[in-house]
């Protein structure tokens, strides 16, 4: 595998990495900060893909399911408990300033 | 043959995954923004594995990788289809599209 190619991959997935910690920062809501952990928790094991095609070993490959696993139920239970706890918005028409103000603690 | 073949998956991969972090930061509410996570993520952390699968052969780790490839492919999705799903129930402020004029735009969704 020609390392050109490697770093060129490893590069993209480290600005996916900053694009989506630019949306953690950003996000106007909880569950947008939700997704981009998401996505970054994917181009994580993306990378751990790219670095076992460098040192073409198998050895990384419990390391990838683990990975995914704990991604998927971290997005999971915050949805779960983010099901319980986000106070539920007023409709966009009657919309007064102080229905928004309990969010922003979660936000 | 190979090398060139896993080469090709990994740059697609990798580029899907580019183009998800990039409709994730562009698109304007969090329906939009969950559609492009599922959709070209998924596609994206496919073929990255997939590639890895053409390098490593069968007979090294064949099945774990197709077990890695299921996984991903299963749950990304329903991760994202939770997430959309709990923005419907709590009623997050949604993009009216441009055609509106400004005065019925939600002013909470982000512009851009």
């Amino acid at each position: 595998m020609s390392s050109s190619v490697i770093s060129v991959c490893l590069l993209g997935l480290g600005a996916v990495v900053l694009l989506a910690l630019a949306r953690v920062v950003r996000g106007p809501t909880v569950l947008d900060r939700i997704l981009a952990f998401d996505l970054i928790a994917t181009a994580v094991v993306a990378m751990i893909a790219v670095l076992s095609v460098q040192w073409h070993t198998p050895l990384f490959l419990e390391l990838i399911l683990l990975y995914s696993l704990l991604g998927f139920v971290g997005t999971v239970v915050f949805t779960f408990y983010l099901h319980r706890t986000l106070p539920r918005r007023r409709s966009g028409r009657e919309r007064s300033g102080a229905a928004e103000v309990p969010q922003e603690p979660l936000s | 043959m190979i090398e060139g073949l896993a080469s090709l998956f990994l740059l697609m991969g990798t580029a899907f995954i580019l183009v998800a972090a990039i409709g994730l930061l562009r698109l304007p509410d969090v329906l939009c923004r969950s559609h492009a996570v599922a959709k070209a993520s998924t596609l994206g952390i496919f073929l990255v594995l997939l590639g890895l699968w053409v390098v490593l052969g069968v007979e090294a780790a064949g099945l774990k990788i197709l077990l890695a490839i299921f996984f991903q492919v299963a749950t990304i999705p329903v991760a994202s289809h939770l997430v959309a799903l709990l923005a419907w129930d709590k009623n997050l402020p949604l993009w009216r599209g441009r055609q509106r004029p400004a005065a019925e735009l939600d002013p909470e969704v982000e512009k851009g």
